[in-house]
Order: structure tokens, then sequence, then C-alpha cells
């Protein structure tokens, strides 16, 4: 379980966490959904320590992340797994060897097992035809796929997705949000995906926190995100005419 | 006050690259990896250079000689010890500071706007160690044959000069080119060397690792690179010249 306690963070005296406070739920897909801008990735970047907060703290299963030293940190971050919205491949290195990059840096296996794990990796995400494309090579959606393959390579406890539907079609997005759905189940994660995809929200969505302006307005789940009577958040939800139509039609 | 900031924080990027390698034997490849690309890959222009250079030295002493008493043979000695004292450390110094400093900036820059960096970071691994140590060191092993070719190219060039022109004899020159050798001006010259490879790979290396945008960045991050590695080269060029010499 990941908690944030109260953290606020400012750029340049511009606020951009104010007082924010949530827990993250091991096994489950934590959602933080909000528009562009709405401080969402400056939340998921301070919550694994890429910013570090002007007050209030970070807890990774009650070990206090926030007031860790560096080489502390590094023993959390081995735990940690992420998918950045721009993939951040290693752009000199194949498929393969992305994916066996944390596993030649972190463990002592011989070859043969690495090799053994890249491949579970590679065939959970179905590219094992890929292994031996340059990032380059690939379309968008292979990207993710591969980044969640690397992310998934050292079994970690923790995974982070920033936007992992951006920039691909409907149907690809299904499949990637339905991977980190079925991934996060069978290694029992904390998951925690930044969205603002209405999609991902609706079908792997078990805890959502919505954000505005770097302030949590709202906490809760798919199953009862719908029927919110908050403003801000039915804003955010129905500002598509088309959505608005649709889900207007169904009741 | 920004010059002050970027210079402290130039010196705790470098403690950051130099701190203690979590995995040894990769960070060993990657030095490999980085003498054949950085190194190897600057032969040619490092060649190229010093035997034009080489051959210019040559031709412009001999013409500017007018006084018949001076001794011809002298002009083999310019080549050589203008080779070992200046050219083949400090201009072939700032051709690396374009070639290798432009390269590495662009390349540490992108990365760093592409993610990749936080990527390293999240994992748990120091990128300021992975990328730029090997960097450093694979320029540090390579500076000293850089630097002897290109005094062994610039002297062949100056000889290349006088066998087309028959400008002095042949003989002149080669007994110029053992007359009077001082090995410190070698010593002095792998010397320069070695700091002007700290400093290319260090400085382009902390412009493209702080760079933040994207490409218009990125390119900037690269000229900052090539531009402060150069204005270094020279400044230190006349601290060690001083600190060596004197």
């Amino acid at each position: 379980m990941i908690e944030v306690c109260s953290v606020r963070k400012a750029f340049n005296n511009v606020i951009v966490l104010d007082d924010i406070s949530a827990s993250f739920e091991k096994g489950k897909v934590n959602l933080i959904i909000g528009q562009s801008g709405s401080g969402k990735t400056v939340l998921l970047k301070t919550l694994v320590g890429l910013f570090d907060p002007d007050s209030g703290h970070v807890l990774y299963d009650n070990r206090n992340f926030t007031e860790m030293n560096v080489n502390q940190k590094r023993t959390i971050r081995k735990e940690i797994g992420m998918l950045f919205q721009g993939n951040a491949l290693f752009d000199w290195a194949t498929v393969e060897q992305n994916v066996r990059f944390p596993l030649d840096f972190f463990t002592n296996m011989p070859m043969k097992e690495k090799q053994k794990r890249v491949s579970f990796c590679l065939e959970r995400v179905q590219l094992s035809h890929a292994t031996k494309l340059m990032p380059g090579e690939l379309s968008g959606g292979m990207k993710k796929r591969v980044a969640i393959a690397r992310a998934i390579a050292l079994n970690p406890k923790y995974l982070f997705c920033d936007e992992p539907n951006s920039g691909l079609d409907p149907q690809t997005s299904t499949v990637i949000d339905n991977l980190i759905l079925e991934i996060t189940k069978e290694i029992g994660m904390t998951t925690i995906v930044n969205t603002h995809d209405l999609n991902s929200v609706l079908s792997i969505g078990e805890t959502i926190i919505f954000i505005k302006s770097g302030k949590k307005w709202w906490e809760g789940s798919r199953e009862n995100i719908l029927e919110t009577d908050n403003q801000e958040l039915r804003e955010f939800l129905f500002a598509s005419e088309v959505l608005r139509k649709t889900l207007v039609v169904k009741s | 006050m920004q010059f002050l900031y970027n210079i402290g924080r130039y010196f705790v990027f470098v403690k950051r690259v130099f701190a203690k390698p979590e995995k040894p034997k990769l960070y060993l490849l990657n030095i490999v990896r980085e003498i054949w690309n950085l190194g190897v890959g600057s032969l040619g222009i490092v060649a190229i250079i010093s035997v034009f250079i080489g051959a210019v030295i040559a031709l412009q002493t001999a013409y500017n000689v007018t006084n018949p008493l001076f001794p011809l043979y002298y002009i083999g000695l310019g080549v050589r010890d203008s080779m070992m004292l200046e050219f083949s450390s400090t201009i072939v110094g700032l051709i690396l500071a374009g070639k290798v400093g432009s390269s590495i900036a662009s390349e540490i820059g992108t990365m760093q706007v592409t993610e990749q960096i936080d990527a390293l970071e999240i994992m748990g691994i120091n990128p300021a160690s992975f990328l730029i140590m090997p960097k450093t060191i694979g320029m540090l092993i390579f500076s000293p044959i850089l630097t002897i070719l290109s005094v062994t190219i610039g002297i062949l060039g100056g000889y290349l000069a006088v066998l087309a022109t028959a400008i002095i004899p042949l003989q002149d020159y080669l007994f110029g080119l053992t007359l009077d050798f001082v090995p410190y001006y070698l010593v002095y010259s792998i010397i320069k060397g070695l700091v002007f490879a700290f400093i290319i790979t260090t400085v382009s290396g902390y412009q493209g690792y702080y760079a933040s945008g994207g490409s218009l960045e990125v390119g900037k991050a690269s000229t900052q690179g090539v531009v402060y590695s150069s204005i270094l080269i020279l400044i230190f060029n006349l601290i060690l010249t001083q600190l060596l010499l004197a």
C-alpha cells in the first residue's frame, strides 16, 4: 500500500499540489484522474521521488519514502516499475536488452535464467517475436508493451503508469488497460495509473481519485463515479457531448 | 548568480558521475563501447586535422625563413615541437569538443527529454554515473593515443609537404626531427590532452543532463556543451602551460 499524506508541491511559487492525501491499495489498479495540467504527473513523480514534496510525505508500506536518504530510496526503487508517458525505452538497446536491463543491473542470475525471464515477460505482453527489434522500429502500442515488460521484469511491488494510453487508438488502449489490470492481479502489485481516458476509468479503475488544480476533489471507484454529484468531477467526466448524450439515453 | 549556481551544480554533478558504480562489470562494458564510439570514432578527424596542420607548419616556416644563416633543419624541429606543445593537444581538443562534445550533449539531452534518465533513476540506478563515467574514462584512456597519433601524423604531414614541394632538402627535415628532442614535451601534451578530455566529456554531459523541454533545448544544450568546453580548453591551456612549462 502507498499512502500520500498532505503533500504540497510548488514550482516558482505556483502551487501544483495542494495538500493531497490519498491511499493506494495493494493488488488493485488505483487511478489518478484529472484534466491535463491538473497536477497528475507531478503527483506521480512525487510518489516515485523524482520530485521532493515541499511538505507532507509518501509512505511505501509504512516506510517513509520522503525522509529516506538516496541509498535507502534506491532500495525502494528496486521494488518499483514505471511506465512513462513517452515509454522511455532505451533507444540504444533492442527490445530484449531493454527488458533484460533491470535484470543485468540488479540480479546475479546466469544469462540463461535472465533470458528465460525476458522471454516470459515478452510473452506476457505478446511480443515474443520482437526481441531483436530496436525501439525505433516499434509501433506506439508495441512500445508501451515493451515498457510494461521492462517494468515487470523484476516482479515489482509497485507499478506506476503515466498516461499509458496517450497516443494510442481505443482498441490498443483497451489491450494496454487489460494488460495492466491482469498483471496487477497476477503479481499482487500496488498499481497507480495516471489517466484522463474515460474508457480506462470505467474499465480498470478499482479506486479512483480526481484532482483538479492540484487539489483532490473526489475519491471513489468506477462503480460510483458516474453517479457522482461532485460538480468538478461531472464537468470533467461529461465534457464530451457524445458521452453525455449516450449516458442520458442509457439512463 | 546563475553562473555560480551552474558552477556549483557542475561540481555536484561530477561527484555523482564518479560515485561508486553499482555494477562495475556493466560499466566496464560501457567503457569499452565508449572507447570505440568516442575514441576510435575520432581517429579519422584527428588524423585529417593533424596531417594538414603538420604540412602547413612546415610550409609556413619554410616560406618565412628569409635569413640564409637560419638552419633549414629547424623546420623539422619546429613541426615536431609545435605539434607536441600546442597543436596535438589544444587544436585537436577544440575539434574534439565540437565532435565528441556535441555528440555527448545531444545524446544525454535526448535521453533527458525522453525520460530515459528518469527511467534509470526510478530503477535505482545513478544515471549520471552510468551514462557519463564510461564516456569520461573511455576518453581519458584513449586521449594519450589520440595525442601521440596526432603528433606522429602531424610530423608525417610535414614530411609529405616537404617531399611534395621540395621546399627544403628532405634530409634537413628528417635531421631536424631528431634534434634536441625533449621527451617531457610529449608528457606535457598528453597531460593537456587528458585534462581536455575530462573537460569535454563532463561539461558536455552536464549540459545534456540538465536539458529540459524538447528538441530545441537539446540543440541548445549541444551548442552550449561545445562552447563552454572550448572556452574551458583555452583557459586550461593557458593555466597548464604556465604550470607545466614554467
